[in-house]
Formats: structure tokens, sequence, C-alpha cells
């Protein structure tokens, strides 16, 4: 049976559709309805947010290489703040802001880490949020993406690789490079050389006197260091002895820098997955050293 | 008498010498009602050495009187010579390591009190030692033993089910699949109502535990001389000069290995509770039927209620003393089972819970139980759940309790069950395996 159906012609669409909205992250031109920009991927509705609020939201990375902790780190950042706000508030704006939080808060309840963040910038998920702190009259509007680790490594081997990255790295406002302390307790040096490289390809991306990166803060957070207590003792002497080539970039070149030490697992141990081969398990869940590297940032972009 | 005599000569002499390291040496063999004699006597014979030389002239009498004099005042105030250090000390313990200890008491009775002081009633009440005690001594153990133990009756509990708490996620993997749990039955036992705390572990400390190599594991020998402190003396990792920071006598001990757990509770008579003893004080299962027994998820009941337990959100992000949170108590008046610090058990990492099923484990895990003050899920922190870490790691959220089984015990007339339950062969062979 054939139905007929009305439908009406909207004229106002077509207006709309001849008014380009720029995306917030790369500010290429997009249709009103489109929900990923089709130059970086980036949600459009960080930038619809932006327009309707009147806000430009500040944005905050966390970069590091595949399997350092981006996304546990993000997503229990977020579940923390959520639940006690008596340091600092945060409330996400948005459906999309939550799937981050939930997606980890899932994975880890059970004993499982959350599955490795994609390549595909189209499939990374992205937090838009608003920050309060106590001593603070008006909140902080913030961005923060979960990048795929291997996708950064890319865009810092091969520039333009992921414009995503690029354009977001170059408007950050401040930045957590994440970095296995595990690793290098065990004496590999390559997280060493991965970070120098990373922050290397920062100071290249802007390196002006003023606003550059060598002026913004960077936090430099050890993932990972609830198995190794000397880390969370002093991060900055772990750093030190550990990373040595590291700690001097950072003196030399980065004015506004910290160390900070993080952990999620108690313990941890590797389960058999017949897909995945062996893969590593939390044996339970024990935030320490979470919000401090993210606090110090959010009271550097106020003085900034 | 006579001998006494002659040590307070030979003291006086070589004190007047000058041989304080000697002297000490001496002073340190003496009871202490016979230091305070010498020390007195010694004192008021070198000011009268001093007295004498000074108006006679004789410079020898005047120096020995004001040495004696000056090593008695320093005494007095606490200093002590450097002690002469044999070589295999200078092997074996490269650090001044070991705290100062409890002078070993003289008499049974003296013992028997500073055992009690100890908390060590329950040594005293096994039947080896018994025997030795007054009517008196015994009542005391027993009412320190009744305020301190809860007694967990005998029962089954089902170990190890796999409940919706972990599994309510509708993607579940292959491996994921719900866990009937194991039936296991637990005789008689008492359970510590509290955790221990830094008090009670300082006792242990002082009276040298940690060179009692007796109640330590043999395959933890080598490694007890590396339980120190944060000042390089033998004591909980946090501690300072073998000492516990001040206000902090209530909270429990941490920075423990689960050797200096287990060795604690040798030292007090006691052992780790084993797994299905700690979740069955904690779930209370009630057997209504062979297949039907109702065990709590948590001491109070089936739902978390953070008010009771200190755990991530809901207390200072600290531990707090081991009578706070008493609203958590369990049926059988167990305390801060769930929260607070996680407690070692004896059972090995992977025995019993769903978490461990395939897991490959860096190191062989002892198993620990009931989450801590930063335990993030609350699922993580029910009677069910089990974590594990490696038996030498001294965390600072890990802690203890003891238990000990009735039939371990001399307590006539005390437990209708233990006369019968120890007198009971079969029984006891039960209870062994269990406990194995």
């Amino acid at each position: 049976m054939i139905r007929d159906t009305t439908i009406p012609l909207d004229s106002y669409r077509l207006a709309q559709y001849a008014v380009q909205v720029p995306c917030y992250i790369c500010e290429g031109g997009n249709t009103f309805d489109a929900e990923l920009c089709r130059h970086c991927f980036a949600p459009m509705a960080l930038a619809h947010q932006a327009n309707s609020q009147k806000v430009r939201p500040q944005m905050i990375a966390a970069i590091g290489p595949s399997g350092v902790g981006k996304t546990v780190y993000l997503g229990m950042l977020i579940d923390m703040l959520s639940r006690q706000v008596h340091r600092m508030q945060l409330l996400a704006r948005g459906a999309f802001s939550i799937t981050l939080q939930q997606m980890t808060t899932a994975a880890l309840s059970r004993c499982k880490f959350p599955t490795k963040t994609p390549n595909e910038p189209d499939r990374w998920n992205w937090v838009h949020c608003q920050v309060r702190t106590p001593k603070q009259k008006r909140p902080i509007e913030l961005i923060m993406p979960d990048m795929a680790g291997e996708a950064i490594i890319e865009e810092v081997d091969h520039p333009h690789t992921y414009h995503v990255i690029r354009a977001l790295l170059s408007k950050c406002s401040g930045i957590m490079v994440m970095i296995d302390a595990m690793k290098l307790y065990e004496g590999t040096l390559d997280q060493d050389f991965f970070t120098m490289k990373l922050l290397s390809y920062l100071i290249e991306l802007d390196n002006d006197p003023k606003h550059g990166w060598g002026q913004r803060p960077v936090a430099l957070v050890f993932s990972k260091a609830d198995q190794c207590e000397e880390c969370f003792a002093d991060p900055t002497a772990y750093a030190k002895s550990h990373t040595t080539g590291l700690w001097q970039h950072c003196q030399e070149r980065f004015r506004d820098h910290a160390f900070f030490a993080s952990g999620v697992a108690g313990a941890c141990a590797f389960r058999a997955v017949k897909r995945d081969g062996h893969v590593r398990v939390p044996l339970r869940i024990e935030p320490r050293g979470i919000i401090e590297p993210f606090e110090w940032l959010v009271s550097r972009l106020k003085a900034n | 008498m006579t001998m006494n005599i002659r040590r307070i000569v030979t003291w006086i002499a070589r004190a007047g010498l000058g041989h304080v390291r000697t002297a000490r040496t001496i002073l340190e063999r003496l009871t202490p009602k016979n230091r305070r004699v010498v020390l007195w006597v010694s004192g008021i014979a070198s000011l009268s050495c001093l007295v004498n030389g000074w108006f006679t002239g004789n410079y020898l009498a005047y120096g020995a009187g004001a040495a004696g004099l000056s090593y008695f005042a320093l005494y007095l105030g606490g200093w002590s010579p450097p002690r002469k250090r044999r070589e295999h000390e200078l092997i074996a313990t490269p650090q001044p390591a070991f705290a100062v200890h409890e002078e070993p008491p003289a008499e049974v009775e003296d013992l028997v009190e500073q055992m009690l002081k100890q908390g060590r009633y329950s040594l005293l009440l096994r039947p080896e030692l018994i025997g030795n005690l007054t009517p008196d001594q015994v009542q005391r153990a027993w009412d320190l033993f009744e305020d301190r133990m809860s007694l967990v009756p005998e029962g089954e509990l089902v170990v190890g089910r796999v409940g919706n708490a972990l599994d309510e996620d509708e993607s579940l993997d292959d491996e994921d699949l719900v866990s009937p749990g194991t039936v296991v039955r637990v005789e008689h036992f008492y359970l510590d109502r509290y955790p221990v705390t830094n008090r009670q572990f300082q006792a242990f400390v002082a009276a040298g535990g940690y060179e009692q190599m007796g109640i330590w594991d043999p395959e933890i020998w080598p490694g007890v001389l590396d339980f120190v402190d944060s000042t390089g003396v033998p004591g909980p990792r946090f501690w300072k000069h073998g000492r516990h920071a001040s206000g902090e006598d209530h909270l429990p001990v941490v920075g423990i290995s689960w050797y200096e757990a287990a060795a604690y509770a040798r030292w007090v008579g006691k052992r780790l509770p084993t797994d299905p003893e700690w979740e069955k004080a904690g779930s209370w299962p009630v057997q209504l039927s062979a297949t039907a027994r109702p065990q709590r998820k948590y001491p109070w009941g089936e739902s978390m209620d953070r008010g009771r337990c200190n755990l991530w959100g809901s207390g200072p992000n600290a531990p707090v003393a081991v009578a706070d949170y008493a609203a958590g108590v369990s049926v059988g008046g167990v305390h801060q089972l769930v929260g607070n610090v996680w407690e070692w058990t004896t059972g090995n990492f992977g025995a019993w819970s769903y978490p461990s099923r395939d897991l490959i484990l860096p190191v062989a895990m002892k198993s620990i139980r009931g989450g801590a003050f930063d335990t993030y899920y609350d699922n993580q922190a029910t009677c069910q759940f089990q974590s594990g870490e490696d038996p030498v790691a001294r965390k600072h959220n890990i802690g203890f309790r003891c238990a000990v089984s009735v039939c371990d015990l001399s307590l006539p007339g005390r437990v209708v069950a233990s006369a019968d339950f120890a007198s009971d062969p079969s029984t006891r062979v039960a209870a062994e395996k269990v406990y194995a």
C-alpha cells in the first residue's frame, strides 16, 4: 500500500544550510545539522553549546602513548569530581559528555580496564563540562577529549596526519602529559623519549614567547604509580632519577610545569582472553592522585 | 646478697676508673630493684669520693668521684654509652636497628601480668599454658578474651558465588558467566572484634617480635631484616624510630606485610582468619534448609549504607579509629569488617573468588578482604569480594585482625560446644582440613 504524505517546504532550512557553522576545534565550516565536523570529526555540539551560552570554553588535553591510561584517568577524574564535590565540582554538558564516565565506571567496577580507544577521531569521546571550585565565583567551561595514543604518536611523527589533534593542541590552555611509571620503573626508556618528542612537538606548534607552549601550564602525570610507591612519595625526584632527559627538557623549555603521580588500581594481574591474549586487569579500584594534577591545571588557568 | 655486694664493689671500681661501658653492661644484667640500689649507692659513694678528694687533695679519689658522679647524672638523664659491636653484629645489622626492648620479667607471675598487658590473653588460654595460671589470672584472661573477641558459630556458607553486583551488565563476556560458588563448612572460631591497632602492634615491636624467629615463617627469615620503618628500625613501614605517630594509638596498623601480620598473630596466640571464616563473620549465613542459606552482602544487610563504613567518599579518605562507624557492626559484634583497611587472611588469592578465575598473577598473592578507606566501588567492599596482594607488600591501606579456633583454647565450661568439639577427633580432623 502506498501512503501519500505531505512534506512542507521548510525554506528556512535552505537559509540555515547556506550559513556555515565553524567547528569549535578546527574552525572548518559545517552545515548547521552536522553531528561531527567534516574536517576534524570533533562533535559539532561543542560549537553549538559555545554559541548558545556565549562562553568560549577552554580546552585541556590528556596526551600520552597508547596504553598509558588516558581513558582511565579522564573517566575516573570526571566520575570522582561528579561524586565528591567539596574540592571541585564538575557538571557535564550534553549527553555525549557522560559516555566516557559511564564506559570507564562500568569497566572498572567489574575489575576490567576500559577497551582501547579507537584510532578513528569520529569514535573518540569528548567531554564538555563546567568546573567550579569553592573559592571561585564563576565556573570554568572546559572541553577535554579522550584521544587515541596511537593517533597522537602518528601525528607527532608525521604532522598533519590528524588534523583534530593539531588543531586541539594548538588551542589548549593547559595539558596533562601521561607517563607510564611502571615502564620507567622497569627501566624502559620509551616513555622518556616519547614524552620528549611530544613536548618538542608542542613547542614547535606554538613557540610564541608570550602565549606559546613554553608559557602554558604542563602537568606531567606518572600513571600506574600505584605499582611503585616511591613515585608517589616524590614525583619530581622520581622524574629526576628515572627520566633525566625529560626532566632537563622541562626545566629548559617549560616555565610552568609540575610532576604528579596517579594510580587507579590497588593491584593488577593478567587474564587470559581468547581473542586478545593476556589482558591486564585491576584487582581492586583505589584512585590516588587523580584530582591533584587537574586541580593544579585549573588553578593555573585561572591565573592565566 | 654477697653476690650483689661483689657486683656493687665491682661496679664502683670500674665506674670510678671510667669503664662506663662495662658498668652499663653489668647494670643491664641486674634486676630493676637491684639496679636502683646499685645506682644510688654508687652515686653516694662517688659523691663521697669527690668531697673526700676535694678536702684531702687526693686527686685520684677526686677524679674517680667526679667521673662516677658524672656517669650517675648522665644515666639518670637517659644517656647510654655507645655499645661495642661484635663482628657478627656489624655484618648482620648495619644500623642500630632494634628498638629498646622491654625487660624480661623475673617471675612467672610478672610474666603473666606482662602478657596480659601485651594483649596475649589468647596464648595464656591455650591448654599448654593455662595450668600455670591462678584462677584469678584465668578469669582476667577470659574477661579480656570475651571483651575483644567474638564467637562465630559453626555452619556452612557459599564462598566464591558471583552475585549480580559484579555481573549485572548485559554485555558479559564468555568468561563472566555466573558461578554458583562452593559450599564450605566452618567450625566454631573466635574473631577479633576490631582490627589490630597501632598500640597493640607497638607491644609486639617493643617486645622484640622482629627478632623472635620462631614466630616467623621460615621462608621469610632472610626478608625480616627488610621489614623496617621509614627510619630503618624494625616496624611497620610508615612508623618512625620503631614507634607509630602520636595520636594514632587506636588507628588500625597498616604498612605491614602478610608475614608481619602472621608473626604478630602467632605472638599473641592467634592466627589470621581463613577466607571462609572471614566471610562467615561478615555475611552471617543462616541455614534455613539444605539448599537455602541467606548470606548478607554487607555486615548490616543487603544494601550499601555509606554512613556505616569508611570507604572512598564516606570518610576522611584516611584510616579512622577502629571503634568508629559502630553502626556497621556485624550480627556477631565484629566491627569494621567492611571499610577502613583491607584485612589479610591466610588464604591464597585465587582459591575461592570470582575475579581470580583464569588470572595470571605476577606473584603468588595472599587474599585481602573488606575494602579500605579508598575503595571506590561499593561492589568491591562486600563480604564476598576478594582481592589479592603480594604477601611482602606493605601497603598504606592493608591491616589485619586475628582469629583463634575454639579447639585451640582451653575454656572449660565456657563454651558448651567447645568441649564436645575438642573431644571429638573426627570433628577436629575436619576442622584442621578446613583451616589448612
